[in-house]
């Protein structure tokens, strides 16, 4: 019967989803409780935040010159046709600091750092590493996951600091460019009308994309099973799940502090 | 003091930079040849078709349609402290979906999701040997796996976009009328959507349609290792095709921006 079929197939992923979902409940109690006192790998924790926020650096950087630069791009035909020039930076900064910078770098960062750590714990969990620390009686998740976890909240929110400055400047550059607007209309434009409360709305924002990447990043990473297949499934699935977990939590967090 | 290593460090990285263009050159030519010579394995495009896009649909339906909301929320609460007059927004919306946002975020999702599957399930392949094996058999695999997922995602991200730019706008309308109490019949306008915005629209769906399986076919076959080059590969395609979507939003939209003003 396909209609028998049909449910066994909806029931199935519906069940799957719960799964992964309780994992990452889960994954979070554990490091919220290894947190409390707080007590990490100090060594551990400087070398992840080297590999995640300055490695991570010239790839966030060429996003986020870009993402100024589209967005005024696309308010350029407004500009022209009513050529309202004062507008410019205060569109851009407002789109840049509340919306497009914190998920435009929070999806960059899901791919290069987020796979990468999916890919990392993945290795050790089908090599058995994880098994190794366990019987060297080293709890993993206070070894491995929570410096992961710390570093990827705390890079995140830094990168997407200068991710808006870099952001506003590559805006100002391509209004220079193609529009013609001078540095101190764009400057002023800004000031005068972006209150610090949008910054900190983004930033708030990114610092919550950091937590969800790094607890779905880990979760799908010490879950792997079977092989260099199982790794690339599991990249593959965190990344997807990270982007999910950006959207929904960027709608939440816009209605809870907007 | 000695600069050698670190010269040595800088030419090596040059090079690896040519050697992986060149490369990547060589799987986008051969694929566009693929296309056109037609021997490909029977009923793997339309597999591929349900795998990109049948396989996509809720994940773009979500979060499109989350960011639509969001969009708009942010939008309104900013028009309402500026001028409070909100019977433009819909409008704007819908033309600015059009043109950018509907193809560029469905894309900037499909480089994650689909790119991701691309460099996983090649590069497993190449990690465990089938490619060698293909190679070995007589059968190009760039013609074998590439061209048929090429197709599919070339197809898939016109109809995703389409789809996914209905919800956005759809959930747009819903928060309007829901948080802002903006009459739909008012919001649902598409009366400022232009034939320059269609074109646009589609070019950068192509555009992004032909990027990311070629970038992250490209990730999959220079997989090297086991599954720590699996990994490699996935993050790799997932960061190449998500930049590659950006990069070419930025040229198209500029060029369309310089043809619009420059016929203007």
């Amino acid at each position: 019967m396909v209609g028998e079929r049909f449910l066994e197939n909806i029931g199935a992923s519906a069940m799957s989803t719960a799964r992964e979902i309780g994992g990452i409940g889960v994954l979070c109690g554990r490091v919220m409780r290894s947190l409390i006192p707080p007590s990490m790998d100090a060594r551990e924790l400087v070398r992840n935040m080297y590999k995640m926020g300055n490695m991570s650096l010239p790839i966030i950087v060429m996003t986020a010159f870009f993402t100024g630069g589209l967005m005024v791009i696309q308010s350029g035909i407004f500009v022209k046709r009513f050529n309202a020039t004062g507008i410019v930076g205060w569109g851009t900064g407002y789109a840049v600091f509340r919306e497009i910078g914190p998920i435009l770098i929070a999806l960059m960062f899901s791919g290069r750092v987020g796979a990468n750590n999916t890919a990392e714990l993945g290795t050790m969990t089908v090599t058995e590493q994880l098994d190794g620390l366990r019987a060297l009686s080293i709890n993993p998740i206070k070894y491995l996951i929570v410096p992961r976890v710390v570093s990827m909240v705390l890079c995140l929110f830094m990168l997407t600091v200068i991710g808006d400055l870099v952001a506003i400047g590559g805006g100002m550059l391509f209004s220079k460019l193609i529009l013609d607007v001078e540095f101190s209309t764009f400057y002023w434009s800004l000031v005068q009308n972006i209150h610090i409360a949008d910054l900190t709305h983004g930033l708030v924002k990114s610092a919550v994309f950091g937590a969800a990447i790094a607890l779905t990043s880990c979760h799908f990473g010490i879950s792997v099973r079977g092989g260099a297949v199982g790794v690339g499934r599991a990249v593959n699935a965190a990344v997807v799940a990270a982007a999910v977990s950006i959207m929904l939590l960027d709608f939440f967090l816009t209605y809870l502090t907007a | 003091m000695n600069f050698r290593p670190r010269i040595e460090r800088i030419g090596s990285s040059v090079l690896d930079g040519v050697d992986a263009s060149l490369d990547l050159w060589r799987v986008l030519t051969a694929t566009l040849f693929g296309v056109f010579r037609g021997r490909r394995p029977k009923g793997e495009v339309v597999h591929q078709m349900y795998q990109v896009g049948n396989r996509s649909l809720l994940f773009v339906g979500v979060t499109l349609g989350f960011i639509g909301m969001v969009m708009i929320y942010q939008t309104c609460l900013q028009v309402n402290r500026i001028t409070g007059d909100l019977s433009q927004v819909g409008g704007e919306f819908a033309k600015i979906l059009v043109h950018d946002f509907g193809p560029t975020l469905t894309a900037m999702m499909l480089a994650t999701r689909v790119g991701a599957g691309i460099a996983a399930e090649i590069g497993s392949m190449k990690v465990t040997e089938q490619i060698d094996a293909l190679r070995m058999t007589g059968v190009a695999p760039i013609e074998y796996l590439i061209v048929p997922r090429f197709l599919a995602c070339l197809s898939m991200t016109l109809v995703l976009a389409v789809f996914g730019a209905c919800i956005a706008y759809a959930a747009g309308g819903l928060t309007a009328y829901a948080s802002f109490g903006v009459n739909p019949r008012v919001f649902f306008n598409p009366s400022k959507i232009e034939y320059v915005d269609l074109i646009l629209g589609v070019t950068k769906c192509v555009a992004y349609g032909m990027a990311i399986p070629i970038i992250s076919g490209f990730c999959g076959l220079r997989a090297r290792g086991s599954s720590e080059g699996v990994g490699w590969a996935t993050t790799a395609a997932v960061i190449g095709s998500s930049f590659a979507v950006i990069l070419l939003d930025v040229i198209i939209s500029a060029m369309g921006f310089l043809f619009q003003t420059g016929g203007m």
